[in-house]
């Protein structure tokens, strides 16, 4: 190890074992949240103090049940634990154990003492592994692997001084190998131990069996890579069963039999469907309303801040640009940050107390034709309230396909932003009677949610078939246990998110807003006159206009004149921006939707004579804001999620495909059906 | 008999399967010669959720057809 960098340690454990609380309690919240390169991966790093001048930097590797990859997703554990690269190399590694499950948790640890890693195991939930009466012989245990073992409490902090002390000393096992691999194996292994150069067999094993290049000189064996790795799972687990045998002793009956009560009602049809239904309305309730508190105070602060600052600032070009172009950006940040807080408050929650697990349980059968599993119910529920945090609830899913075929479909789900929209058009077109005592409008409106949720399942469904399937691990999840909630965690999980959207996301909102700024307030006139008897320029004659008057032809046939033409436009920042625009061009005062929607039913088409706003376009305008991606901040999100411009721009290219398609037969079948 | 034809509560052991199975389940514990119990199940009974070797493993009816399992002794 270079004296320059610091000491590296790695955290490697079965899923549930507690390692993010570990991560979370050793590196407070010097953390950084990366992606692991090609893969849609979270990748945790964080700075830890090891010794009284010491500094560590830990990794939290995603939790895998043994370092041979299933799927592409849990390839990121071992190529990170046998990387070429000097500077990425683990220094130490520290492998978890759930103090009340220690027979599986030591069986990828041991495959990492068979590499030759520094190692250290630390035994987590000690507390209910004491409440439960299991008792675990320390010396003897350590005495078998050959490693210090620490036993450690995340929630109090208890054993980490031990536990930072044995990372800064810990030595490779003396015991190992735990497993060694010998007879018709050996010509391969040698081979392959020639091409990497690495002195321990264990090492070529790995890279021999994950190598799809090598498969034909593995099988010469007679075992393929498959059956090599089978038998390797049945010798670990012999030791494994031998040593712990005297080692640990724990009888928890009774527990389980509690638990098992529990989840089969959490699992019911009607009960289970009960619980899962009042989750998720809460979960609604709260993005919807809990929300509005917080962002209308964030709304009222930035309108102030904007007022006061106009006032102290002498009128011109940087007053107008400050509280017009870059402010309204910053707020445009800074609103989705009560929704983001309180999405991932609850998905924390859910994910902490365990119960998610049963979520993705029951929800399987039902998401499965659309290759999502039922993880992706949380970002799809999410998502009709707004698609930024939906968005960006997708990190949770473990599967990079998966979560990348909800990035694709969430933004389709009828969010809070088209709501005005609808509300407009709706009120324009489609008549104020009951029918059958039901409202025409209502029914409508009804029907607009209905299509995003179908639009979204139907878009997965068919980008699932289309896009071909790399390696997938096969659907084998552990179900936690049910746990009480860590308070650091939950808190960890909902400020990193906040933080790396503010941070991330954030810079491309205001940069985008400033520049639709930019294009809304010159033209080809040049800018207008910002002194004190400023006239706001017309939008008309602005850049943003031209825009919407160029792409007017464009429009034509979806039924748009240029004043819709230029809404569309310039609702780019927001849809609900249609609005207002409407308001502008029709030289309506306020944002009012009542006044606009008069002012526009009195709007005759020229070449008719009737009015404009017809059942044709209308439903035409419905429909194209139902699928077109009219959203930067989405955009923003989904670049900043998928860490790939090329996906966000394809996606706007997608949906403003359907949304023409589907806006243009619309209009093209009413027109006809009416004539 | 196979592990999805398993009754909640009901207890086997696991056999030698003839076909080849993922990995991924013998890693997680799930080994000829354990002892699997249903624990719950899905609506449908897909998946099915197990206890082998002090763990849940949940998987999907598909999988567990075929998975071959001694006849239950705990009704």
């Amino acid at each position: 190890m270079s004296p320059k960098r610091a000491l590296r340690v790695a955290l490697v454990g079965r899923p549930n074992t507690g390692k993010s609380s570990l991560f979370n309690r050793l590196t407070g919240l010097n953390q950084k949240v990366g992606n692991y390169p090609g893969v849609t991966m979270e990748k945790h790093l964080g700075l830890a103090k090891i010794g009284s001048n010491t500094l560590a930097e830990v990794i939290d590797l995603p939790g895998v049940y043994s370092l041979h990859p299933s799927s592409d997703d849990e390839r990121v554990v071992l190529d990170a634990l046998t990387t070429a690269s000097e500077a990425e190399r683990s220094d130490v590694v520290v492998g978890l154990a759930d103090g009340t499950n220690l027979k599986t948790c030591l069986f990828v640890f041991t495959q990492v003492l068979d590499l030759g890693f520094p190692a250290v195991l630390a035994v987590t939930m000690v507390d209910e592994m004491e409440r439960r009466g299991a008792q675990l012989d320390l010396p003897a245990l350590e005495a078998a692997l050959g490693v210090r073992v620490v036993p450690v409490n995340s929630r109090t902090g208890m054993g980490f001084d031990a536990l930072r002390e044995a990372i800064a000393s810990a030595k490779p096992s003396k015991q190992a190998p735990f497993f060694q691999p010998a007879g018709a194996h050996l010509p391969w292994l040698q081979k392959k131990q020639e091409c990497i150069g690495a002195g321990l067999t264990y090492r070529a094993w790995l890279d021999g069996l994950s190598d799809p290049d090598f498969a034909a000189e593995v099988r010469e064996s007679g075992r393929g890579p498959e059956r090599a790795r089978a038998d390797e799972a049945i010798q670990r687990y012999r030791w494994v069963n031998q040593w712990l045998k005297k080692v640990y002793h724990y009888d928890p009956v009774r527990d389980r039999r509690a638990a098992a009560r529990f989840d089969r009602f959490v699992v019911h049809p009607l009960w289970g469907s009960v619980l899962l239904f009042s989750v998720l309305f809460v979960l609604f309730q709260a993005l919807f309303y809990g929300s509005s508190v917080p962002m209308d105070a964030i709304d009222g602060g930035i309108a102030q801040l904007s007022a006061w600052l106009n006032a102290a600032l002498p009128a011109g070009f940087f007053n107008h640009f400050l509280t017009s172009g870059l402010l309204p950006g910053i707020a445009g940040v800074l609103i989705f940050l009560p929704q983001i807080a309180l999405l991932f408050l609850f998905i924390a929650l859910l994910e902490e107390s365990g119960y998610m697990a049963r979520v993705v349980f029951i929800m399987d059968r039902f998401m499965r034709p659309f290759g999502l599993s039922g993880k992706s119910v949380v970002p799809l529920v999410s998502g009709t309230a707004c698609a930024i945090p939906a968005v960006m609830s997708s990190r949770n899913m473990e599967s990079a396909r998966e979560r990348w075929l909800a990035i694709a479909v969430t933004p389709l789900m009828t969010c809070s932003a088209r709501l005005p929209v609808y509300a407009l058009i709706i009120g324009l077109v489609v008549p104020n009677t009951p029918w059958i005592g039901i409202s025409l409008q209502g029914l409508t409106l009804f029907g607009l949610y209905a299509l995003g949720f179908v639009a979204a399942l139907t878009g997965s469904a068919l980008l699932n078939r289309w896009v071909p399937q790399q390696k997938s691990a096969p659907f084998l999840m552990e179900m936690p246990p049910y746990r009480m909630p860590i308070g650091r965690n939950v808190f960890t999980a909902v400020w990193t998110r906040s933080k790396s959207f503010v941070v991330e996301a954030g810079k491309i909102i205001v940069s985008i807003s400033v520049v639709l700024w930019f294009l809304a307030n010159s033209g080809p006139k040049g800018l207008p006159n910002f002194s004190a008897e400023y006239e706001p320029m017309p939008i008309e004659e602005s850049y943003l206009g031209s825009i919407g008057r160029g792409i007017q032809p464009v429009l034509a046939p979806l039924g748009y004149d240029w004043k819709i033409s230029v809404a569309i436009a310039s609702s780019f920042v927001a849809r609900e921006v249609f609005v207002g625009t409407m308001a502008t061009l029709y030289s309506v005062d306020g944002d009012d939707i009542a006044p606009v929607r008069e002012r526009m039913a009195e709007e005759i088409n020229p070449s008719t004579g009737e009015p404009y706003f017809n059942l044709a376009v209308g439903v035409s305008l419905l429909l194209f804001y139902a699928f077109a991606l009219q959203c930067m901040s989405t955009l923003a999100v989904v670049v900043r999620e998928t860490r790939s411009w090329r996906f966000a721009l394809i996606q706007f290219a997608a949906y403003a495909g359907v949304a023409y398609l589907a806006a243009w037969s619309a209009f093209r079948f009413i027109s006809y059906l009416s004539i | 008999m196979k592990l999805s034809e398993l009754g909640v509560g009901q207890k086997a052991l696991i056999l030698q399967a003839a076909v080849e199975l993922p990995v991924k389940l013998f890693e997680m514990g799930c080994l000829p010669g354990e002892e699997v119990e249903l624990v719950f199940a899905a609506p449908f009974r897909d998946p099915l959720c197990f206890r082998v070797q002090g763990t849940l493993v949940s998987m999907r009816r598909e999988l567990a057809d075929l998975i071959p399992i001694t006849e239950p002794y705990v009704a």
